[in-house]
């Protein structure tokens, strides 16, 4: 019995011992005592404001300036300025330190300087072992005083730039926070507008010089100065280092107007290599400056506040539609923020995300949050505010912060203090007074077939174009005589078809023989193409087999062995477009066309009328002068293959007349002067 | 909850592992001394706590020595799965009723196997199959009855914690945040809970959002196609080849028993190392780790080593996957684990190439010759535990053809093995590094990252600072050999998405 007893205690003991205690019985001791680093500041007479810190927690120290500049101020029509100017003045360096010497002296030490002009503002900063500093300040000032912007540097990163942007289109994502805000702030607003092959081009060297030259003075610069040193000897090096820099004239960053006027639309991209749908959907948002504005923190942090917000509870956890979900309620300092929640989530469940999207918002307006939900957010908030003063760096980086954009030093404080008094019934007031779930905006970036038609319930679906636009060729834009090329053009538009010829189809049979890597291929082809809706219907008969191609309304698809296929806009714009430059189609919308006439050229002995004609691209036609036909067409188009525009050349000759349509039975195409293929007509049928 | 795929957080983790100048090591390595405590409780489990008082907070980092290169064939991605099931809760955590929601999630698990076992059978029967999802799909609303969302997450966060995460690699599995210092018994409580009493709540419906980050990560990614591709051509036998996040079948065909299977065989004390840094009193974290981790079960057990070996490539390998991006392209060569003698002297390599404005591939690639957007060449892809790849990324600038990069890659390669290489640039090489050490050092997350995972790779945090006497080693000679040796056709794979229509 005996014995019972003492294996049964024993065994409590066991069970007691193995559990472990519930977290919430944990009593956590008091949170150490904790002194916020102080913060010296001082100004030079040249305006330069500097914070200095001490840390001497490393043998390191880090300067860093805000500018007061931005892309804001790039002229339209040369975006990229400000950018570009940021980071040549640490790529091209200065008079004393050019590039590849500032290159070498910095990495033997394990220096870093870097330069930079974002959005709303710029930088320059350097981050170096202490005992470098003596020797890198002077450097540091010479490059951000006196950068030398040589051309060869400006040409590197215009091609680096120009590469970039053939890029953008690659990562979905990208592309949906690119458009969605073109959607909120509108396509041209100096919040969105992009930088462009031409508005490179546009760039000089005069310019970035100008726009250094401006931006870079004392009354726009905000230093931060933090590592292990002794402040008062610091004060003086910086004073000797930095006095004399021009105090120059504040820089006014105007912020655009935003007028927003709350549209509900339906937008989609088209990306066929994806299987997720990218979704944004939302409006306009607020500013910092809102008195609602604690309260709206709140709301956010209860819609989608981290693995805590109800949008990754419902959209992630509960329905397994997505890994990524979030979003709320911006608001910004300068200018309106954007409200705006995103998914992505397979094409399948496109429409049903959404839903779920817009069902929590709603949700938000109609029901009270709970009081612990509440009380959860605020003390995620309030639990964690010791990070925000964790390192000596981030309470520098928040003082300059608050200095550079106007808000008081308290702004912080009084911002919790507001938050602490928000209540439940604030939240669903600030949710029903900011945000309208029923005129939202909603972009996805998907897979056109297997999104299908999804989004038709949200509305009529407008399909942005994000083709990226070409830069203007090097060649200088020939201009001549309008009058005369009307003229030239009527004749041309005669001769190819006879006046009071009705024109509608065109189908041929022809024999293709195309240049391949493998030696010439032939190909039986008989098409179809519509000079009123620009639809092309074409059954080839290649070697590998029969393949019909169709395009109708701009969609494109491909069949080959009872395989379909779509085709993607990248390749059916330009059997459209040349549809839509081809002499029939010029011949037959002569009356809208303008055309020039460029004076005679001669073509491989030949002398013939040249006239640029503006159809969807220009197309130049050398028309024989006797019978005003064309023998040669030339358009030039940018590849993006090669990064650049190419001229290709088609020949016309064995003319015939089909019930008054001349058509040249025999054409050849040249690509840089190589033939990439050639066609024989056997039949024309018209109608 | 992320996976280790990118190139940039390869490329970082490769600058964060690098080296240190000696001098400078030895007095850092003094200092540190000071500041680090380290035990072993008597199941295995090491700890290290690094004190660092600037700001009364700390981070907590667990590091477990399995990665997808220790899943077993059929169950790609488990690692990374039963990560994101770590986040579900514990017994009385996420849960109204344990005792009852558990004999649902085993019925549930019944029922998927059943399922599992017909569809893959050779002659599925339709009927059945739609009985037995009918079945699984009723147990899975039921057992979602019992779940208190994401509770696990919140008391972290409601408690002040940031940086909730954790990631899954080739080679390990992390977990970690941070707290307020005083709540640091929270951490003890929670992260021994959840590893003690894993409950595979919601497992169905997670391998779901797995599915939906490996469309994000891989299948809608340009870079992810690309590299999933790579891997698996570059391997032919080990397990370096498949993704981390898994075939897309093989989740669908990981049960739960797959990841209780799992976690008993890696999850085990002396497979997993813990680093605390921050506002912390050593004595006080060794108690409470006898406190909560001193009956965490395996003691003795060891995890199952990986015993494939790459068979050496009898030729060069070469792939294109036709897309509707602009190229990149990916050559990557067999090298060699962190724990051979040429790992060094292969990582100096690329740093001295392809690092930094003076490196050679930088020079002429990207600026005289205008060929390249960026060029980067690092050693140790997609891990380092196992014989990995020396890897050049090549972005070629617009208008330029792969080819052309490509063979330049090679002219200059070349020239590297004849000896180009000079002291001064191998002097900037380990200068750089060790800076890049010291710059490490000065947040928590940092610390208990880098001493954790060196503890756990090479056996001692000292390493950290030591492995700069391994680098001082290595001769002008050493890179020229190693380039050599290694950068050779034969074992080459190059990879690369090219425009559909190019």
């Amino acid at each position: 019995m005996k014995r019972t007893l003492l294996f049964t205690l024993l065994m409590m003991f066991a069970v007691t011992a193995a559990a472990q205690k519930r977290y919430d019985e944990i009593k956590y001791p008091k949170l150490n005592e904790f002194k916020k680093a102080d913060v010296e500041e001082f100004q030079l007479d040249n305006g330069i404001k500097f914070y200095l810190v001490e840390d001497k927690e490393l043998p390191l120290i880090r300067v860093s300036a805000t500018i007061r500049t931005g892309s804001l101020q790039d002229p339209a029509g040369k975006e990229g300025l400000a950018s570009m100017t940021g980071a040549l003045i640490r790529e091209g360096g200065s008079e004393n330190y050019p590039a590849d010497k500032l290159n070498v002296l910095l990495e033997d030490k394990a220096a870093f300087m870097s330069t930079f002009i974002g959005q709303g503002s710029g930088s320059a900063s350097m981050n170096i072992l202490k005992e470098d500093f003596d020797e890198l300040l002077p450097v540091f000032v010479d490059l951000v005083s006196n950068p030398l912007f040589p051309e060869d540097k400006i040409e590197l990163s215009k091609t680096q730039r120009k590469s970039g942007i053939s890029r953008r289109n690659d990562d979905q994502g990208s592309i949906a926070n690119r458009e969605f805000s073109k959607l909120i702030y509108g396509e041209n607003s100096p919040l969105t507008r992009q930088i462009e092959y031409a508005t490179l081009d546009a760039i000089s060297r005069e310019d970035i010089v100008a726009f250094h030259k401006e931006a870079f003075v004392g009354n726009n610069m905000t230093f931060g100065v933090i590592g292990d040193f002794d402040t008062k000897e610091m004060k003086r090096k910086l004073e000797k280092a930095f006095g004399s820099l021009p105090a120059g004239t504040e820089n006014n960053l105007i912020y655009p107007e935003v007028n927003y006027s709350y549209p509900s639309t339906v937008n989609f991209i088209n990306k066929s290599d994806v299987n997720q749908s990218y979704v944004l959907v939302g409006h306009i948002g607020g500013l910092r400056e809102n008195p609602d504005y604690a309260k709206l923190q709140m709301m956010n942090q209860i819609l989608g506040g981290g693995f805590a917000g109800r949008l990754f509870q419902t959209v992630r956890t509960d329905l397994g539609l997505a890994y990524a979900v979030g979003g709320g309620y911006g608001s910004n300092i300068n200018y309106p923020g954007t409200f705006s929640l995103f998914v992505m989530t397979k094409s399948s469940t496109t429409a049903q995300a959404i839903d779920a999207l817009i069902a929590e918002v709603e949700k938000m307006q109609t029901n009270p949050v709970t009081k612990k939900e509440l009380d959860d957010a605020r003390d995620r908030f309030l639990n964690s505010l010791v990070f925000r003063y964790d390192s000596k760096q981030k309470i520098l980086n928040e003082r300059i912060s608050n200095e550079y954009n106007g808000l008081s030093k308290d702004a912080f404080d009084k911002y919790v203090e507001d938050l602490k008094k928000v209540t439940v019934s604030d939240i669903q007031d600030v949710a029903k007074d900011y945000l309208n779930p029923d005129k939202v905006q909603i972009l996805v970036v998907g897979n056109a077939e297997e999104v299908g038609d999804q989004l038709q319930k949200y509305g009529n679906v407008n399909e942005i174009d994000i083709t990226i636009p070409t830069p203007k060729s090097d060649k200088a834009e020939a201009s001549g005589d309008a009058a005369k090329g009307k003229e030239w053009l009527g004749k041309m538009a005669d001769a190819v078809i006879a006046p009071g010829t009705d024109l509608e189809t065109i189908t041929t049979v022809s024999t293709i023989n195309q240049a391949t890597p493998g030696g010439t291929m032939s190909i039986k082809n008989t098409a179809t193409i519509s000079y009123s809706d620009y639809s092309i219907d074409a059954t080839l008969e290649t070697p590998q087999g029969t393949m019909q191609m169709v395009v109708e309304n701009g969609a494109g698809k491909m069949v080959m062995m009872g395989q379909e296929q779509a085709l993607p806009s990248a390749m059916t714009k330009p059997m459209v477009d040349e549809v839509k430059n081809s002499y029939i189609n010029v011949a037959l919308k002569a009356d809208n066309l303008s055309a020039e006439y460029l004076g005679m050229e001669e073509m491989n002995g030949k002398k013939y009328v040249s006239l640029k004609v503006e159809s969807t691209s220009s197309v130049t036609f050398l028309l024989d002068p006797a019978t005003a036909l064309p023998a040669y067409s030339k358009v030039t188009v940018f590849d993006p293959q090669v990064g650049q525009e190419v001229e290709t050349v088609s020949s016309y000759s064995d003319w015939k007349v089909t019930n008054g349509v001349a058509y040249s039975f025999a054409q050849e195409f040249m690509s840089n002067g190589q033939v990439t293929s050639s066609s024989k007509v056997e039949s024309v049928e018209i109608n | 909850m992320r996976l280790y795929k990118s190139i940039r957080v390869l490329l970082s983790t490769v600058l964060l592992s690098g080296m240190i100048g000696y001098q400078a090591s030895a007095q850092n390595l003094a200092e540190f001394e000071k500041k680090v405590t380290e035990f072993t409780l008597d199941n295995g489990l090491h700890f290290i706590i690094i004190e660092r008082h600037e700001a009364p907070v700390a981070s907590f980092y667990t590091h477990v020595n399995v990665g997808g290169a220790d899943e077993p064939v059929g169950n790609t991605g488990i690692a990374h799965i039963f990560e994101h099931m770590a986040f579900k809760g514990t017994k009385y955590i996420g849960t109204t009723n344990w005792d009852e929601e558990k004999k649902v999630i085993a019925e549930m698990d019944e029922t998927y196997k059943a399922w599992l076992q017909e569809k893959f059978s050779s002659n599925p029967d339709e009927n059945i199959l739609s009985e037995k999802w009918a079945k699984f799909e009723e147990l899975q609303e039921k057992a979602k009855t019992f779940v208190v969302n994401n509770e696990f997450s919140e008391i972290i966060q409601n408690n002040g914690g940031t940086g909730l995460n954790a990631s899954t690699g080739s080679d390990l599995t992390n977990y970690y945040y941070s707290l307020p210092s005083n709540k640091a018994e929270l951490w003890f409580n929670l992260e021994a809970d959840r590893f003690k009493n894993p409950t595979y709540r919601e497992f169905y419906v997670e391998k779901e959002v797995v599915r939906e980050e490996r469309r994000m990560r891989t299948e809608s990614n340009p870079i992810g196609r690309l590299i999933e591709e790579f891997v698996a051509v570059a391997y032919t036998a080990h397990p370096y080849g498949r993704p981390v996040v898994g075939w897309n079948s093989d989740i669908t065909a990981t049960t739960i028993e797959d990841a209780r299977d799992f976690y008993d065989k890696y999850y085990v004390p002396s497979n997993i190392t813990i680093a605390i840094a921050g506002d912390v009193d050593p004595k006080r974290m060794k108690k409470l780790a006898e406190e909560y981790f001193g009956d965490f079960r395996g003691k003795g057990k060891v995890a199952p080593p990986v015993t494939t070996v790459e068979p050496t490539q009898r030729g060069e390998r070469r792939f294109t996957i036709e897309g509707n991006s602009q190229p990149i392209m990916l050559i990557g060569y067999h090298g060699v684990s962190d724990s051979h003698e040429d790992f060094e002297a292969l990582s100096l390599l690329g740093n001295i190439i392809s690092s930094g404005r003076t490196s050679v591939l930088y020079q002429k690639l990207v600026e005289q010759e205008k060929l390249a957007l960026q060029v980067a060449a690092f050693n140790g892809f997609p891990g380092t535990r196992f014989g990995s790849l020396f890897l050049t990324l090549a972005v070629p600038n617009q208008g330029v053809e792969l080819d052309t990069l490509e063979q330049r890659i090679y002219d200059e390669i070349e020239i590297v093995k004849n000896g180009s290489i000079t002291q001064e640039e191998l002097d900037r090489a380990r200068t750089n590094i060790r800076a890049g050490i010291i710059r490490g050092l000065a947040n928590n997350t940092g610390l208990a990252l880098n001493f954790a995972s060196t503890y756990m790779t090479k056996g001692d945090w000292r390493d950290v600072f030591l492995q700069l006497e391994r680098y001082n080693d290595v001769t002008l000679d050493d890179l020229q050999r190693v380039a050599n040796k290694y950068l050779i056709k034969q074992t080459r794979t190059v990879g690369a998405t090219v425009k559909a229509d190019s």
